[in-house]
């Protein structure tokens, strides 16, 4: 019923986004008679300095609160009305940009591009919600991350799915996390930004591509809880690793576990991990055979993965746009256009640059791509080794836990349990 | 069983949504369009002929080097300046001339046939037979003045460079101030990114101004208050397209506007409350590019089209 009413009252949220439509421009909108499409917006206008200021201010007020509500409430009801105010104030007042996702791709293209100036905002965006993190857990997921609560708000029948496929599945995140990287550091591309998939819902612009995987993942999301935060988002994966070292993380009982085992499927995403008991302890033999074969394993999977990322890093540099035009250029195939000449290789020749510089600078690119592509398919390599590790070592463990890396920290799994904290008023 | 094939469909959809983020990323052709930088308003330059509601009539050719701005008194003289001259005609007749000191952007008649020219940024007054009366303060060193308009009490003064309107007494003196911004009096502001800001008095005596960059026009009483306003932004003939149009306008004797445009030329009629009536010439009888169509009526509702580039005063009757 709540989530309920909630949807409800998102809904009318956007039906009030039409109101924008009678804002005052300076100008009147061009119109464009020669068939030009207005390209989608990616980013919306720059944000006014005290706005931005507020913005960060904001952030913090919200990821402090959610920790509170999360580690000393422990309050369901709480983490979830901070989703709402998360989607109304990052979502729709916002209008989802700069964020803390996205931001990764900023700094990335600031450390490797000095001619790219960062703003302070973007980089409290980025730096915040990390270490927030480390201290207190995904609490910036939990109830602070519009795109995540956009999501937690429509997950009304979540069902579980095996272990084994939400491991191989979280794979994804790390993968898009290597791409994103690569594409910000050589100046390519935000493909974060490009695929967001709610940013459309927040300003109601977006190109049609958008617009679909974002309904497709909200469908998804009604019975696969959150499926961008747990197979898709690659701050959702620097997030991950960083809470492992969480220093105070919300547990599932507020004392001693009593093994009801109420909790036990109270998780949508699957982030409870159950007792291992001590007799289910593998031979120690056994253990170092495996130790060792992981070993030799893991260094190998990540050379291999480097070899073959560097393989295709012509591939992978083909989505930038001066690799392209020159491609375009030296195979005279104009963009596959027929009739006339593509209005890039018009700008091109408009331009002044000659081919050979072009072509010089493409081939400096492709040359980042191929050890762009050797760090990429090494880390994937990396991350499909870990994987494995977390599949087949035995970890023991007396109780419910969350896993610290998976865990969104939305507090529902506290409900379940039945032990009361200990009160000081006795 | 259900619960695995909701799963299942789910996880098939995840992965499709993989798919089909990779396949756009990597694959997708970029949409081959044209030039969305090209400014081709090839396409609008053609005008059904139904609606052209008017034919060129006559030209006047004065010889004068720079011809700027027209006006025409309740005689049906008419009143051409530019650079150092003021030309008057009467029925297609060279009626006299006389020098001024400099270059007059702006020209208007009063109704003691005082002319009253518009030298950047003052007011320079004549008599008819070319004698200097007086002449004004000069505003700022921001002002261009465009447009000027009187009555029997007030001369009201477009000033491009200042974007307002300025209220004079017939001693030369500003006593108002009008169309700045106001949110509470609801009043925009000009916004004025070219030097082509007109202004009129209307047939039931009230002040019309042209708000170039927001399409519109303003109707305002001789104390400053907005009465009322319609704009119409459109690239076709409904309406007004670009930076700043319509450059400039004159009014019909029942009430309607004669608007002219630059970039896209063309001259049409509206309705006083704004709707597109018909056109008077279209882009095709003028030079591309051409700029500052001054506009001028007559007694007899002849619309006066003076054309910088061809330098001529072109006259227009309805069919």
């Amino acid at each position: 019923m709540k989530r309920k009413l909630a949807i409800i009252f998102l809904l009318v949220i956007i039906s009030l986004q039409i109101f924008n439509s009678f804002a005052i421009q300076r100008f009147p909108k061009p119109e464009f008679e020669s068939g030009h499409t207005q390209p989608p917006t990616i980013t919306p206008d720059p944000r006014a300095h005290a706005l931005a200021i507020l913005d960060v201010f904001v952030l913090v007020a919200a990821l402090s609160v959610v920790s509170w509500l999360v580690i000393k409430k422990r309050s369901r009801k709480g983490v979830f009305w901070m989703s709402v105010f998360a989607v109304l104030y990052f979502g729709f007042f916002r209008e989802g940009c700069v964020c803390s996702v996205g931001s990764l791709q900023n700094i990335t293209l600031a450390l490797f591009n000095p001619e790219y100036s960062i703003p302070i905002t973007v980089i409290a965006f980025f730096i915040l919600p990390l270490v927030y993190t480390l201290f207190f857990g995904r609490t910036f997921c939990a109830g602070v991350c519009p795109l995540g609560a956009l999501q937690d708000i429509f997950a009304l029948h979540p069902m579980p799915i095996k272990s084994w496929l939400e491991k191989v599945l979280g794979i994804i995140p790390f993968i898009y996390l290597g791409l994103a990287i690569l594409y910000a550091a050589t100046s390519t591309d935000f493909v974060i930004c490009r695929y967001d998939p709610f940013i459309g819902f927040f300003r109601l612009d977006a190109s049609f591509m958008m617009f679909m995987i974002g309904a497709m993942l909200l469908l998804i999301g009604v019975f696969i809880a959150r499926p961008y935060c747990r197979f898709l988002c690659p701050y959702g994966a620097l997030l991950n690793l960083v809470s492992r070292f969480s220093k105070k993380h919300i547990t599932i009982t507020p004392t001693e576990c009593i093994q009801c085992r109420l909790c036990e499927d109270s998780c949508p995403f699957g982030a409870i991990e159950k007792p291992v008991l001590l007799k289910d302890k593998e031979a120690r033999p056994i253990a170092v055979r495996r130790f060792l074969i992981l070993g030799i394993i893991i260094p190998v999977l990540v050379i291999v993965g480097g070899f073959v990322g560097s393989q295709f890093h012509e591939n992978l540099a083909i989505v930038n746009p001066k690799v392209r035009l020159a491609n375009e250029l030296l195979n005279n195939t104009n963009y596959g256009e027929t009739e006339k000449e593509a209005f890039e290789i018009t700008a091109f020749n408009s331009a002044g640059q000659s081919k050979e510089e072009l072509f010089k600078e493409a081939g400096s690119i492709i040359k980042q791509f191929y050890y762009g592509g050797w760090i990429l398919g090494g880390f994937i390599g990396l991350v499909f080794g870990l994987t494995l590790v977390s599949l087949s070592v035995f970890k023991y463990r007396e109780d419910y836990t969350p896993n610290k890396g998976t865990c969104l920290s939305c507090v529902r799994c506290v409900d379940y349990c039945p032990v009361l904290p200990i009160s000081n008023d006795y | 069983m259900k619960q695995k094939l909701i799963i299942g469909f789910s996880l098939v959809l995840l992965l499709l949504v993989v798919f089909l983020m990779w396949k756009d990323f990597y694959r997708s052709k970029s949409k081959v369009q044209n030039n969305p930088f090209e400014y081709n308003i090839d396409n609008l330059k053609n005008i059904d002929p139904d609606l052209i509601t008017y034919k060129e009539v006559s030209q006047l050719k004065p010889d004068i080097e720079d011809l700027i701005a027209i006006a025409i008194d309740k005689k049906d003289h008419i009143y051409l300046t530019g650079k150092n001259k003021v030309i008057i005609y009467k029925d297609n007749s060279l009626v006299s001339s006389f020098n001024i000191d400099s270059t007059a952007y702006s020209i208007n008649i009063s109704s003691n046939e005082d002319v009253y020219l518009g030298i950047l940024d003052h007011i320079v007054i004549y008599d008819k037979n070319g004698k200097q009366k007086t002449k004004w303060k000069a505003i700022n060193e921001n002002s261009v003045i465009t447009s000027i308009a009187s009555t029997e009490e007030s001369v009201f003064v477009a000033d491009a460079g200042n974007k307002i309107v300025y209220q004079y007494d017939l001693n030369g003196k500003i006593i108002n101030e009008i169309g700045k911004k106001d949110t509470l009096k609801g009043i925009p502001g000009f916004i004025i990114p070219s030097p082509y800001f007109d202004l009129l008095i209307g047939i039931h005596g009230k002040l019309w101004v042209v708000n170039p960059g927001r399409h519109a026009f303003e109707n305002y009483d001789f104390e400053g208050n907005l009465i009322s306003t319609w704009e119409r932004t459109s690239m076709q003939l409904e309406g007004f397209s670009g930076c700043c149009n319509p450059s400039n306008i004159a009014m019909l004797s029942d009430g309607s506007f004669v608007t002219s445009e630059k970039g896209l030329e063309r001259i049409k009629v509206h309705s006083p409350s704004g709707d597109f009536k018909s056109v008077v010439a279209g882009p095709d009888i003028f030079e591309e590019g051409t700029k500052g169509l001054d506009l001028a009526v007559d007694t007899k509702d002849r619309i006066y089209v003076l054309d910088p580039i061809k330098k001529a005063v072109r006259i227009f009757e309805k069919k």
